[in-house]
């Protein structure tokens, strides 16, 4: 109650951090000489539609819309062509940010995964207001804890979400998405972010219906440095965060196997995504901001140029 | 460096504490929370056994702290100062090598062997080294002083013979920590080449080297030596058709591991054979071998007992010189018309021995004379009032060697008309207080007539109780031998010119006391008049090492002992080396130190006739060739219980011993110090914050 009230009007004020949106804010000036100079945009919109960025032509077939026949190149050609245009229509983007327990965890001097996450989502969703996208947010642990649908005007009432998302209870990943799955009918640019403790088969079914629903999926793996690296000494019953069990751990004993293991199931997610075609970025919550985003940004640049 | 308290060092167990410590890793009191065990679950648990240490700065500092303490109570000292300790190890070598020439070394090819050992050691001299040959048996001489020069000393051990002496370390210990004390050498070594026989220590010596010396035993003792040795010969004589006959028996042990049968052990007399007897002797048994009687007619008779010569020859032979018996004349004088009975005592006492060691003629007063005097050795006056016209024959008497024992009763007065002669004046008989009796209660055994009493169950005076007695009070100069328990004197001695008057305050007939009837009264008897008569005997052998006064001997023994004593006389070693003692004032004493017969003549005496003889034999623990370890020898040379000991510092002032043991002192405070550091990086360490923060 506190945190909220001493939020107050400022309520987001601290994810849009002025540093860290100015160095957004080069690479997105950056990011426009690249697409062009297009003002909104970074990203494209998903598919062909009404716009003034001429694309290409091709030729007609039948069932073509004949308001699109380019009747010039057919006066100088005696042959039918359609024009094509990128589509200017903003786009949904929605994050999908899991605040189960396990995403309060927090190493001496980082910030949680919860907050990095909160900043993160927070980064994209101004990025994608001021290309104004329509932006919404759903937060999940165990089951839906808020949803809300992808809206122009919704992106105060997302960084208010943010702000409250609490981690507190248990989470898994493939009911809470199946279901908001139903909610994205029309293609969206999906970014979820989780730290993904669940089987890499467990998540691939979770996030399968997004993609074949023809939505966009970027999947942001926050960790922290500590669950990267181990770097405990001392003999010590670690805890569940999110299920309380205790294991009796000799540090030094597992570590080269719990470096492979963790190293396993990133690799293994990593190349899951790559067989659908999502876009994973391992993010270190050691690591600043900006270079996640800056990270994330230079690979859905690639992935463009690639159209 | 060593340790006052090495026991302390048992402490160092406690270093399995902090490794114990750390291989036994405490689990932390709160759990780590951690977002998820997924991957941690499918690790299987190790257990402790295979952990390492993980902490090294602090399981490091915590031993080192437990090394340092344990250090500290077991109180290092420091046996030289650093300074010291690097000009030790540093320079050239001062060597003194200390060769034992005892006789026992002359045991089969012992004494080759430490000539080879002392060569050796001479070998391995480097430049700048410089070595001191000693040689020593009972005593030690320095033979080469110190030089490099190898050549010099191998000829020196070459040219070293055996001597008859018994072995002694002490003096060549002593000579070799009087030279290496004054060495100006960086190193310092003692190398003792000996067979280490056990006999050689008399007593623990202190000796100590100076700081830094290392002494090194070299042990050439023979395993299990086979010896017999002929140890010592008595002789029972006997008189017969006025010529004196002698049976020798002689004791001759076996010290070897195995029995030995069928010994000869023969006996010469003047080089012919007398006697030849076979004896079988266990292991470590001494068995008499008696051989038959001879007549001894002569004077300085030389006779020698051999045994089968085996590998230690010198102990197999034993020499002995005897001569006649002389008695000494002693004329004991009652009063006229005494009963036999009134001397009973003194004339029987006098009498006693095998054969008798005095001639005793008793005769009343009025019956001596000038002539009975001049004959006379010793005097005895048995309460007998001397004619005033004797008193002066009496004096010429004393004057010239003789000896009065003035025996005093009821009729004694002084001897002469000048009252010179008797020792003290004479006080009335006097009863013991009360009817009871006196006894003797001072005694001055330091005396020479006295001393054979001097040491315990030597004869016990305090049984003889004297009823009646009379009390002498003697004059300055006058000696007090004993007085009784009243303080009165009971025995005086007054010496006039050559001769001693003794006077005793009671009589010798059973009347006045019952001195006569105790067993002390013939030993005491012929002591007083061994002593009052100058009666030197000849002992029938000497020792290798003892010195001889050979002008006393010479005058006593072949000038009767009434002439004046000679000058000087020459003396012939065994050998055959010629020594003039006692020539311009020189000493008159010469030590015998070679194993047969030492003739000696007075200078300038004729030398026809038998000169006076000395038999000189080895020291019988000379024959006892056990030898000691070569740790205990180190030990008792330096107290130190290894085989190559190196010295403690000598003469050190109290203030550097406690300098040097102050290391302790240091030592506890880094201890502690690390225990302190130890308690706040553990504390650190524990308290570091566990890397979560939900």
């Amino acid at each position: 109650m506190e945190r909220h009230a001493h939020a107050g009007p400022m309520a987001g004020a601290r994810f849009v951090d002025p540093q860290v949106l100015a160095r957004i804010g080069n690479l997105d000036l950056v990011a426009r000489r690249v697409v062009d100079g297009f003002i909104n945009g970074l990203h494209r919109a998903p598919h062909f539609g009404a716009s003034i960025d001429f694309a290409e032509h091709r030729g007609y077939v039948p069932g073509d819309d004949i308001r699109r026949l380019d009747w010039r190149l057919f006066a100088r050609t005696d042959k039918f062509y359609l024009k094509q245009y990128e589509a200017d229509t903003n786009t949904n983007f929605a994050v999908l940010l899991d605040v189960s327990k396990s995403m309060s965890f927090a190493s001496e001097g980082q910030v949680s995964k919860i907050e990095y996450a909160r900043f993160l989502a927070a980064c994209m969703g101004y990025m994608a207001n001021r290309q104004r996208d329509r932006v919404g947010i759903v937060t999940f642990d165990e089951e839906i804890v808020t949803y809300v649908p992808p809206s122009a005007k919704h992106f105060d009432v997302m960084l208010h979400t943010l702000d409250r998302a609490e981690p507190v209870r248990a989470g898994r990943l493939r009911a809470p998405l199946e279901r908001i799955a139903e909610h994205f009918k029309r293609r969206s640019v999906v970014a979820l972010i989780s730290d993904l403790y669940e089987e890499p088969e467990e998540i691939l079914e979770a996030i399968k219906p997004y993609r074949f629903l023809g939505n966009d999926i970027m999947v942001f793996h926050v960790l922290d440095r500590a669950e990267l690296e181990f770097p405990y000494r001392e003999s010590s019953r670690f805890q569940d965060l999110e299920t309380g069990e205790e294991v009796p751990v000799v540090p030094e004993s597992l570590l080269k196997q719990y470096r492979e293991l963790i190293q396993g199931h990133i690799e293994s997610l990593r190349a899951k995504c790559a067989e659908i075609r999502v876009d994973y970025t391992l993010v270190d919550t050691s690591r600043p901001l900006d270079e996640a985003l800056f990270s994330y940004m230079a690979h859905r640049e690639r992935t463009m140029r690639v159209r | 460096m060593a340790f006052l308290a090495p026991l302390f060092l048992i402490g160092f167990a406690a270093l399995a504490v902090p490794i114990l410590v750390h291989l036994i890793q405490r689990e932390r009191k709160t759990p780590i929370e951690f977002p998820s065990l997924m991957f941690v679950r499918r690790i299987p648990y190790q257990s402790v056994q295979r952990r390492r240490i993980t902490n090294w700065p602090l399981f490091l500092l915590r031993c080192a702290a437990v090394v340092l303490i344990v250090l500290a109570f077991s109180r290092p000292f420091l046996s030289q100062t650093p300074v010291q300790a690097a000009l030790a190890m540093s320079g050239a070598r001062d060597v003194v090598i200390l060769l034992d020439r005892s006789a026992s070394m002359g045991y089969g090819d012992t004494w080759t062997r430490a000539q080879d050992e002392a060569k050796r050691v001479i070998d391995g001299l480097g430049s700048g080294d410089q070595a001191t040959l000693v040689l020593f048996d009972r005593n030690a001489e320095e033979n080469v002083r110190a030089t490099g020069d190898a050549t010099r000393l191998r000829a020196a051990v070459d040219a070293a013979e055996l001597s008859s002496g018994a072995t002694r370390y002490a003096p060549a210990l002593r000579l070799a920590q009087s030279l290496l004390s004054r060495s100006t050498l960086g190193q310092k070594e003692v190398v003792a080449i000996t067979d280490m026989q056990r006999s050689g220590w008399e007593r623990p010596e202190e000796i100590q080297f100076p700081e830094g010396t290392t002494f090194t035993p070299v042990s050439v003792a023979p395993v299990d030596p086979a010896n017999v040795s002929v140890t010592s010969v008595a002789f029972n004589r006997a008189r017969f058709a006025n010529e004196e006959r002698v049976t020798v028996t002689a004791a001759v042990t076996n010290r070897g591991p195995e029995t030995v049968t069928d010994v000869p052990v023969t006996l010469h007399i003047d080089g012919i054979q007398t006697g030849s007897v076979r004896a079988t002797l266990p292991p470590g048994v001494a068995a008499p071998v008696v051989f038959p009687v001879f007549t001894l007619a002569q004077k300085f008779v030389r006779g020698v007992v051999r045994a089968d010569p085996d590998a230690f020859a010198a102990d197999n032979t034993f020499n002995f010189v005897l001569s006649p018996a002389r008695p000494a004349s002693v004329v004991v004088v009652t009063r006229d018309g005494a009963t036999p009975a009134e001397s009973l005592y003194l004339s029987a006492g006098l009498s006693v021995g095998a054969p008798p060691a005095f001639q005793v003629e008793t005769l009343p007063v009025s019956k001596l004379s000038s002539t009975v005097l001049s004959r006379a050795s010793v005097v005895v006056l048995a309460d007998v009032t001397v004619p005033s016209a004797l008193g002066s024959d009496l004096r010429r008497f004393v004057e010239r060697g003789g000896g009065v024992l003035a025996v005093l009763g009821d009729r004694s007065n002084a001897l002469d008309a000048e009252r010179t002669l008797l020792p003290g004046t004479l006080a009335p008989p006097k009863d013991a207080v009360g009817g009871r009796f006196e006894t003797l209660g001072v005694i001055d055994f330091s005396h020479q007539a006295l001393e054979l009493f001097k040491t315990p169950k030597s004869g016990d005076f305090s049984g003889v109780r004297f009823f009646r007695y009379r009390p002498i009070t003697p004059e300055p100069g006058d000696t007090v031998l004993a007085r009784f328990g009243d303080g009165t004197v009971a025995m005086v001695e007054r010496r006039i010119a050559g001769g001693r008057v003794i006077a005793f305050g009671s009589t010798l007939d059973g009347d006045w006391n019952d001195l006569v009837l105790k067993p002390v009264f013939v030993p005491l008897l012929h002591q007083l008049t061994r002593y009052l008569g100058q009666v030197e005997t000849q002992p029938e052998w000497q020792t290798s090492g003892q010195v001889v006064d050979v002008t006393q001997r010479v005058a006593a023994l072949t000038a009767g002992g009434s002439d004046a004593r000679v000058a000087s006389a020459v003396v012939l070693t065994p050998s055959g080396r010629r020594i003039t003692v006692g020539e311009g004032g020189a000493a008159s004493s010469v030590e015998v130190t070679e194993q047969g017969f030492y003739e000696i003549r007075p200078q300038g005496s004729a030398a026809s006739g038998r000169p006076f003889t000395l038999a000189v034999n080895l020291e019988a623990s000379e024959s006892d060739l056990s030898a000691m370890d070569a740790q205990e020898f180190t030990a008792g040379a330096t107290g130190r219980a290894s085989l190559i000991g190196t010295t403690v510092p000598v003469d050190v002032l109290p203030e550097e011993t406690e300098r040097r043991q102050s290391v302790w002192w240091f030592l506890l405070l880094v201890g502690f110090v690390l225990l302190v550091a130890e308690s706040v990086l553990a504390n650190r360490l524990s308290h570091k914050p566990v890397p979560v923060r939900p």
